[in-house]
């Protein structure tokens, strides 16, 4: 069994991703070797309000019990507060965050606060650094990755908090993992030579989940990342399904 | 399933030359399916611009992991077009001669479009190999003075009609890279760089031909089991798969 902890809905302007609808995603997703995926909506990065396209994505997977759904929060707007407390109504098991696509920072005084409130919930978090390579993004929609400086600020002011960083690269996950304990990593933005082998270097297998960026990428590639790596089969297990289950309460 | 990986650096800024390191490439390569890398070197260890001297180190360095490995690796003879037609030839001819090398790996010293190429390509013509020209859009990464674009790659094989050129880093030249390409019989698109970007590979096989695209990875940096499954995941057909990840690069490179 496989949990895939980063996958999206809608459609991303710039490329050819396939617009699938929760059942044909749950198909393709089956069709890679995943039974469960943590799935979220490109209209809530894009649009001025996240809320519509949260309710789509809500809507869509909450009768599909494959898709588990994770809305976005745009700490952006004076109603953040709103936003999460639809969220926490709606049961969902996290929500996530996307600083760059957002315009604010992870240092930003809201986002203290928004931790104060999420902790009230029982919603976990998770931050989007990225969806696509910055080399070989379009060229008009300059959107920088997060900061691992803010990352690393973040992570220490909030040392109880334990986050899901999706979207990170290999480099910043091993910079972080030596200052901060308190984050796990989605591997989708993570590659090199035997990824995972090489990653377990650095951070242990408890803090890495599969995550595979469908539509963006390769679903087949991503899944092949864990499934071929040459590490532990207890590893191979944490990363492709256990500590998904942990970490969201599935 | 029988695979050759036509854009591999086994020894990367000096890091994996130690023997077990390299038997251990080649072990999890087999693993994978590989039957066989090319091996393009080291090419960034000095920098864009390596001298005479740079250049004979570390292509000795590539022959002799090939020598240690002659069923596995294919060394490629790495220039540095900026040197001028007396270096660019004696090296290619060094190169033939001593380690058999089958390709020229062109990185970035200096644009494809550039006049100091039609030395390159004499090389090229002269001892009937291949070149692989590092190529990577100019869009976002600006420095097209060493960086190829896919325009310039282009260019370069419609002004060498003879030469056989490989377009490298399928992912860096994306769908604009593969329309830049298409329409030039002497022009192949290798898979490699960056993460597997979904769709781009059906692209290069719909307007290229299922003949011109290669597999190639750029390991280390990119992961085998990633790229591969990037192309086995697609929707092509299973013959289509076998020509992009073994028999293209088994024809152009006489690879039995």
């Amino acid at each position: 069994m496989l949990i895939d902890t980063n996958v999206n809905l809608g459609s991303w302007p710039f490329t050819f991703t396939p617009e699938r609808t929760a059942a044909q995603l749950v198909k393709h997703l089956a069709a890679n070797g995943i039974s469960r995926a943590l799935v979220s909506h490109f209209g809530a990065v894009f649009q001025p309000d996240p809320m519509p396209s949260n309710r789509t994505l809500l809507a869509s997977v909450n009768p599909t019990p494959a898709l588990v759904p994770v809305p976005y929060v745009n700490l952006c707007l004076a109603n953040w507060a709103e936003q999460l407390a639809e969220c926490a109504a709606a049961k969902v098991c996290a929500v996530k965050l996307a600083p760059n696509f957002h315009n604010y920072k992870l240092t930003d005084p809201v986002v203290t606060q928004f931790i104060a409130a999420l902790g009230r919930t029982k919603m976990r978090l998770v931050i989007n650094m990225r969806f696509e390579d910055e080399r070989h993004r379009y060229f008009a929609l300059n959107v920088k990755g997060v900061p691992v400086a803010d990352l690393s600020a973040f992570l220490q002011a909030h040392p109880k908090l334990h986050v899901l960083l999706a979207g990170i690269y290999r480099p910043e996950v091993k910079e972080l993992a030596k200052v901060c304990p308190n984050f796990s990593a989605e591997i989708s933005f993570c590659e090199w030579h035997n990824t995972l082998a090489d990653l377990l270097t650095a951070i242990p297998a408890r803090r890495l989940m599969l995550g595979t960026g469908t539509p963006m990428l390769s679903t087949r590639g991503e899944v092949d990342k864990l499934r071929l790596a040459t590490i532990p089969a207890k590893a191979r297990e944490l990363i492709g399904a256990t500590n998904a289950t942990r970490f969201f309460k599935l | 399933m029988r695979i050759i990986d036509v854009h591999t650096h086994p020894i990367f800024f000096g890091l994996g030359r130690r023997e077990s390191e390299i038997k251990q490439l080649v072990t999890h390569g087999r693993s994978l399916g590989i039957e066989r890398m090319i091996s393009l070197g080291d090419v960034l260890r000095y920098g864009a611009k390596p001298n005479a001297a740079q250049l004979t180190k570390l292509n000795n360095e590539n022959g002799h992991l090939q020598k240690l490995h002659p069923d596995y690796f294919v060394g490629f003879c790495y220039l540095n077009p900026t040197l001028g037609e007396r270096a660019v030839m004696q090296e290619a001819e060094r190169c033939v001669t001593k380690f058999g090398f089958k390709g020229i790996k062109l990185e970035i010293a200096n644009n494809a479009a550039d006049a100091c190429m039609k030395h390159v390509m004499k090389a090229a013509r002269t001892f009937k190999l291949p070149v692989l020209q590092h190529s990577w859009s100019t869009t976002i990464i600006k420095d097209r003075r060493a960086q190829s674009d896919p325009d310039d790659t282009a260019l370069l094989a419609r002004r060498h009609p003879d030469v056989s050129i490989i377009m490298a880093h399928l992912v860096g030249i994306g769908f604009r890279g593969v329309l830049a390409a298409k329409g030039l019989p002497n022009l192949y698109v290798d898979t490699s760089g960056a993460f597997p970007e979904e769709g781009l590979v059906e692209y290069a096989v719909e307007h290229l031909g299922a003949d011109h695209v290669l597999y190639g990875s750029d390991l280390p940096i990119r992961d085998g089991a990633v790229k591969i499954g990037s192309v086995l995941g697609t929707s092509l057909s299973a013959k289509v798969r076998h020509q992009i990840l073994y028999a293209n690069t088994a024809r152009l490179l006489n690879l039995n």
